[in-house]
């Protein structure tokens, strides 16, 4: 088996689940409008994707075959609703920027995926490593989108300003299409330092 | 046989512990939730009566509310409506009266409150507290440039609403338009829309204070 450190950083780049495998990519146009809701979701994200590893790795002996996905769904889902919920109880103003999006974990491939394909077969240290990595590497990408986008679009960072007031802030970044493009400018750099490429 | 009947064990304790972990969850933290809507509301209406609410802590714009804003329900033909008086610390008779604002953007319902002074007829202030518009588009309407265009216009006059306008930006203004903004026409139209619809349903009762 891998070792802890490469079970953590191979998504950051290697194995990203964003750019190399090209899931979660709804969440990463919709919540990347700027850099506050980016940093929450990818907080939020890692959570769940950590904990439903770890809660599936741990049942992974027990879990009937007939009821495997059901199970694991059962199991994000519940994860992903303690997570909206202490967002609408702790941090309202967020939560109420991340609206559906929180919810729609639930349908984010990354997790599910993660459950599927590392954390059935593997020990609870090493899925908790492999679900922590993986919810980073998402969050790589989705800070950089909103980094660009934010930057471009408000002129600002975090909210601070930095580019001068008589800026006026470009349309396209803060629209979808301008997260696709600044997303695929993303994936292109980053497969071609990576030398990836798709069969 | 055995295995099947392990497989339903097992689902209905994954279904026993997933609902038990979140009902407990949910009705814990029900009471900081719904205080926190109701902060939310609060917050706005405070903002509506023109209120910088930037520098503000949360205390402080409880604090404010408790203070200057009563709210009293009038019964119209089209049912209940709700409006907020703001009282200066004296008590006397109320300074500025707000009322919640809604309608169609481009992509769903716009919610907020809108006040006017006590002469019954200029803006006061306005916010919006909830819509779906673009960001850095229609999501403009939240923004202080565009909210404070509205304060000092002229709502109603002589008891009767006015033809309030959300131009396109660069038009001649006058005492009863603001710009709007500039890429989202469809968001402009809708508040110049839910801003005349508003103004419309609440001429009635302001004639009443006026009358009376």
């Amino acid at each position: 088996m891998a070792s802890a450190k490469k079970l953590v950083t191979d998504p950051f780049s290697d194995n990203n689940p964003i750019t190399v495998q090209a899931l979660g990519v709804c969440s990463a146009l919709a919540v990347t409008v700027s850099l506050q809701p980016a940093i929450v979701m990818t907080l939020a994200l890692t959570f769940v994707v950590t904990a439903s590893n770890l809660i599936i790795s741990l049942l992974r002996k027990v879990i009937p075959g007939g009821i495997r996905m059901i199970v694991e769904m059962a199991v994000i889902a519940s994860l992903v609703i303690v997570t909206d919920q202490l967002l609408k109880a702790y941090l309202f103003d967020v939560s109420k920027q991340l609206s559906v999006f929180v919810g729609l974990i639930i349908t984010n491939c990354i997790v599910m995926g993660r459950a599927e394909a590392f954390a059935l077969q593997n020990p609870p240290k090493a899925s908790l490593l492999d679900g922590l990595g993986n919810g980073v590497g998402y969050g790589i990408i989705l800070i950089s989108v909103a980094a660009v986008r934010e930057f471009f679009g408000f002129g600002t960072l975090y909210g601070f300003k930095i580019l001068p007031e008589a800026y006026m802030g470009n349309g396209l970044a803060l629209l979808a299409p301008g997260a696709f493009i600044v997303l695929g400018l993303l994936i292109w750099i980053q497969r071609s330092f990576n030398k990836f490429v798709e069969e | 046989m055995r295995e099947e009947s392990k497989t339903i064990v097992f689902a209905l304790g994954v279904c026993l512990i997933c609902s038990i972990l979140l009902s407990g969850l949910a009705a814990g933290l029900k009471s900081i939730q719904t205080a926190n809507q109701e902060f939310d509301v609060k917050r706005n209406i405070v903002k509506a009566f023109g209120i910088d609410i930037s520098t503000l802590t949360r205390d402080q714009i409880e604090d404010t509310y408790q203070v200057h804003i009563e709210e009293e329900i009038v019964s119209a033909p089209s049912g209940e409506m709700p409006i907020y008086m703001w009282k200066e610390s004296d008590g006397t008779s109320p300074s500025k009266y707000a009322f919640p604002i809604s309608g169609k953007g481009l992509w769903s319902m716009m919610y907020g409150y809108l006040s006017v002074e006590s002469d019954l007829e200029t803006v006061a202030g306005i916010s919006f507290y909830k819509h779906g518009e673009t960001p850095g588009l229609g999501a403009e309407i939240e923004k202080p440039w565009f909210l404070t265009q509205f304060t000092g216009k002229k709502l109603y006059e002589n008891g009767a609403p006015t033809d309030f306008r959300v131009l396109k930006p660069g038009a001649e203004l006058d005492e009863s338009s603001v710009d709007g903004i500039s890429g989202s026409t469809m968001t402009s139209k809708g508040v110049q829309a839910l801003i005349q619809r508003d103004a419309a349903a609440y001429a009635n009762y302001f004639n009443k204070i006026r009358g009376g």
